[in-house]
């Protein structure tokens, strides 16, 4: 499903984010991708979804190479590749509804086929009968399951989670990670970027390691073992 | 492998109808969550239109009073010494034989003093004294309209000199040329001035959408995120300045009658004259939909230019 080739990447001239990476992740696959801040997890995520292109090296999803996409096909593969970002990015004056049915009106679903769907998901993430309120009026977890229904509400074939977990008490990191589980089961493909090692544990999932923008990767959580 | 499909789900309602109401529906409530600044870009919009239609209104009318007097070209012979009646037929059947004459009006002294009496309304006393005599006695002739050009005008002239018994020949075409040099002038200076003006107003309604545009630049970027095609983010601003460009041209064309009107009722406190019927009017018709036209161009323009940077911004 994804596949990173040699992929390097630099924002500038001499501060490289990433470094001759290759790994493949297959269909129906739930991955870990941990590693300090700054290691380059955000930018990884970042080169799965379009929002930035590979200086060297090349990344297909689905089997299209993410640096051939024109602008106007970049929207199509974003609506199949949900991502919960780490500050949410909820509209702060939009209702709960409207926040996740952005992801349907998008792509262009009726009003009635919309309603149906986000009540659906919210349902799912216990949020119903907070429909109508405003993110400002949320807890952390909250907001964070109106930001997973917003990724998840359209059922995309991957969902891409950085720092899921971030702020959240042990209560709420449980019920996210089991949202992720179901939507895996589901045929989803999830890579979750987290430096959270209790979540990794929690979970017998395989786990790609980044330091410095170089990959290490392991086969579970607690048998590390170094990529050649 | 099966790649993802590169067109929009077919879902229902998902035709052009259905997507302009969603779109309208977003306007409206874009519109009703940020009512200050809709109706800041609204003002802004008006008061740079109307700034630019007074001028238009100014101009248009100087253009307008410019031909009208061109076309009342009179040539007038002025006479020091009294004709006898029989002098005066005979002047008047042969200039009225010119075939450019149109009419032929004798002004006598005492019409002339008459004349001079009514153009002095109020300080009359000035006159006291002042006998008819010193003043000369006149033929006022009228061309017809195609013989009052100025080339026509000279040479009606020289057909008039050569005339004997004629006296001192005087006609308006020196103040017209002069006028019309004026005006030429007036037209470089109104559209060096107008171009200066349109382009202080775009900047300053482009800059004025583009913070509109940036107190919601994360909806710009969440829409990205989800895969919102560049149009769908797009066509709310859009519509939404086409809307304020709108309203915007509706209302300075609206300020501006209301000015106009207020000019005309409270003119008689300042002006000597009637300017209704000295010929001020009202823009034309073709003039005010150009307005409209320029108010909906100046939004969407507005919020394309404020657009092509915040999509830029938030597209990665």
């Amino acid at each position: 499903m994804i596949q990173f080739h040699n992929v390097s990447l630099a924002y500038q001239k001499d501060a490289t984010a990433l470094e001759n990476i290759s790994f493949k992740v297959a269909k129906g696959e739930f991955v870990f991708l941990t590693g300090p801040s700054g290691a380059g997890k955000t930018t990884l995520l970042k080169l799965v979804y379009g929002a930035l292109c590979p200086s060297r090296g090349q990344v297909l999803v689905n089997g299209q190479n993410i640096s051939r996409l024109s602008a106007a096909e970049i929207p199509f593969l974003r609506r199949n590749v949900g991502v919960v970002f780490q500050d949410f990015k909820l509209l702060q004056h939009r209702t709960v509804f409207e926040n996740v049915a952005i992801t349907l009106e998008v792509a262009g679903c009726s009003t009635v086929d919309i309603g149906k769907r986000v009540i659906h998901i919210l349902r799912q993430m216990g949020m119903e009968s907070k429909i109508n309120l405003t993110p400002p009026r949320l807890s952390g977890g909250e907001q964070q399951r109106v930001a997973l229904a917003r990724a998840l509400v359209n059922e995309p074939r991957i969902l891409l989670a950085d720092e899921p977990t971030g702020n959240l008490d042990e209560a709420n990191k449980t019920q996210i990670l089991n949202i992720f589980k179901e939507a895996n089961v589901k045929g989803t493909t999830v890579i979750v970027a987290t430096h959270d090692r209790r979540l990794i544990e929690q979970t017998h999932q395989r786990i790609i390691t980044l330091r410095s923008g170089n990959l290490f990767e392991t086969g579970e959580a607690g048998h590390a073992e170094v990529c050649p | 492998m099966q790649k993802f499909a590169h067109k929009r789900p077919a879902m229902t309602t998902t035709g052009a109808g259905g997507r302009l109401s969603y779109f309208l529906a977003r306007v409206i409530a874009n519109m009703r969550q940020n009512p200050f600044v809709n109706l800041v870009t609204i003002g802004t919009i008006t008061l740079a239109l109307l700034i630019v239609s007074l001028f238009l209104l100014v101009f248009v009318n100087l253009e307008n009073a410019a031909e009208s007097w061109s076309e009342k070209v009179q040539v007038t012979i002025y006479f020091d010494r009294e004709l006898t009646q029989q002098q005066q037929t005979d002047l008047k059947n042969r200039i009225v034989a010119i075939p450019e004459t149109s009419r032929v009006n004798w002004v006598g002294r005492e019409e002339a003093l008459k004349r001079f009496k009514g153009r002095l309304r109020g300080q009359e006393t000035l006159l006291d004294g002042i006998r008819a005599e010193i003043l000369p006695a006149s033929f006022e002739i009228t061309l017809k309209k195609k013989s009052r050009s100025s080339e026509a005008v000279d040479a009606y002239v020289t057909r008039l000199r050569s005339i004997s018994g004629m006296g001192e020949i005087q006609y308006g075409e020196e103040w017209v040329r002069r006028f019309n040099t004026f005006l030429a002038f007036m037209r470089v200076v109104g559209a060096l001035l107008g171009g200066f003006l349109v382009l202080a107003v775009v900047f300053i309604v482009a800059n004025t959408i583009r913070l509109t545009i940036y107190a919601r630049r994360d909806e710009l970027e969440v829409m990205s995120l989800v895969g919102a095609t560049r149009l769908f983010i797009k066509m709310p601003f859009l519509l939404e300045g086409l809307i304020q460009g709108l309203a915007g041209g509706l209302l300075s064309l609206l300020l501006l009658f209301a000015t106009y009107e207020l000019f005309l009722h409270n003119s008689g406190n300042f002006l000597t004259f009637n300017p209704a019927a000295a010929g001020l009017a009202f823009l034309p018709f073709e003039y005010c939909a150009a307005l409209l036209v320029s108010g909906v161009v100046l939004g969407v323009l507005g919020s394309l230019t404020a657009l092509r940077r915040f999509m830029s911004d938030s597209s990665g």
